[in-house]
């Protein structure tokens, strides 16, 4: 298993992991938090406490909006789907990420660690 | 082995978040349902129920700190809201209340028409409830556990009142309310099953109170206040009130007579109160969790 990520370093990246997969279809909570820890192996991993306010300050700028919706067990849950301002900072976040890593690689190697 | 009883985690979440101003009905059931699907998760992990718990209550470390979090994010969003009230809200509600509310007192200052007076104040509080409906989104929790159901208790039971005056009188210059200045009225066969009418539809007026309380999100005491409040109106329309109008517009007539204002105390606070507690009692205990 992938040794998990600081909990400060999950935080940074947590808006470009939101969005990347609010991209693909809209999700509650539980499951945002579910998947990106699945799909990172565990190196990235969201509680309630990381997750709410993120999803929440991403929502009063507008780049996602959330709507009360039954789950597949019917129960009512909080769905966040991507909006076309969302799904415009994704390009220009993925670049930043990229800039850092390449930035942070020239410094310290740590393609290479 | 018995299964242990699930949590109640929306009362979980506000307990921790009690006194927080982001502590709306919506994020509490948001943070809630969160909170219900790591538990549960983990029970279908076979996890032991005490070990689930712990795991489940791991999720927030410092409660303080995630109400402040979500305070600051939430702030612009609520000023926002607060400033972009709901375009039905401002457009339809809202002018329809102004007007119906101002041709009610136009008709009370002329002191005629009590039908139409009757039908007006009805329609001012069905469309007040329609407002609030439309600007649910936007409620705080003690205002969707304890106003709005509180409002609606108190629309059934005038509405109640008001139908049993226009319908089974036929008179409507009929005030049911005559009668706690005539106790010999009450004792007396029309008056008395009014009011014994009345005082049983009071137990369903309590109970919608109540219900609407906690399905809101309220505590047992939000739900008592929610339930009886018909019964605190009239109580401060009796004791409070009639007293200071009387005192102020030199009412001889209702200040020699004390006894009669005690006695609408009882006839119209007291017992309903009672009946009202009735209709709410079922709902003062907490809801059974969402099964599976």
């Amino acid at each position: 298993m992938t040794k998990r990520i600081s909990s400060k370093i999950a935080r940074g990246s947590g808006e470009l992991a939101i969005l990347s997969l609010l991209a693909e279809e809209p999700l509650y909570g539980f499951e945002i938090a579910r998947q990106i820890g699945e799909r990172t192996d565990g190196a990235l991993q969201f509680t309630l406490a990381s997750l709410y306010p993120l999803l929440y300050e991403m929502e009063k700028r507008g780049w996602v909006e959330g709507h009360w919706q039954n789950n597949h067990a019917g129960r009512d849950r909080r769905y966040y789907r991507l909006t076309t301002a969302g799904r415009k900072q994704l390009p220009p976040l993925r670049a930043q990420w990229r800039s850092f890593f390449q930035a942070l690689d020239s410094l310290a190697g740590v393609s290479h660690a | 082995m018995p299964e242990p009883v699930k949590p109640d985690w929306m009362q979980i979440v506000r307990h921790h978040l009690a006194g927080a101003r982001s502590c709306r009905q919506e994020i509490v059931a948001e943070l809630a349902a969160h909170l219900e699907e790591v538990y549960e998760e983990s029970r279908a992990s076979n996890i032991c129920d005490p070990e689930a718990m712990r795991i489940t209550l791991e999720q927030v470390d410092d409660w303080q700190a995630l109400a402040m979090e979500i305070a600051c994010a939430k702030s612009q969003e609520d000023s926002m809201d607060h400033q972009s009230m709901n375009q039905r809200t401002k457009s339809f509600w809202l002018p329809t209340i102004a007007v119906l509310f101002g041709v009610g007192l136009l008709l009370l200052f002329l002191d005629h028409a009590a039908i139409p007076q009757r039908l007006i104040w009805i329609a001012c509080m069905g469309l007040l409830l329609g407002a609030a409906g439309s600007e649910a989104n936007r409620m705080n929790l003690r205002t969707s556990s304890l106003w709005l159901p509180g409002f609606v208790s108190l629309t059934a039971a005038s509405l109640l009142m008001f139908a049993e005056e226009i319908v089974l009188t036929h008179d409507p210059s009929f005030y049911f309310t005559d009668i706690s200045l005539r106790p010999g009225h009450l004792i007396s066969g029309l008056p008395r099953w009014f009011y014994i009418g009345w005082l049983l539809g009071q137990v369903l007026c309590g109970g919608m109170g109540a219900f609407l309380s906690r399905r809101g999100g309220g505590t047992p005491a939000a739900r008592v206040v929610a339930g009886a409040f018909p019964a605190l109106v009239m109580f401060l329309l009796c004791g409070l009130v009639i007293p200071v109008s009387a005192l102020f517009e030199h009412n001889t007539t209702a200040l020699s007579h004390p006894s009669r204002l005690a006695l609408g105390i009882l006839i119209w606070a007291a017992v309903p109160a009672g009946a009202l507690l009735l209709g709410a009692a079922p709902f003062l205990r907490e809801s059974t969790p969402q099964a599976a």
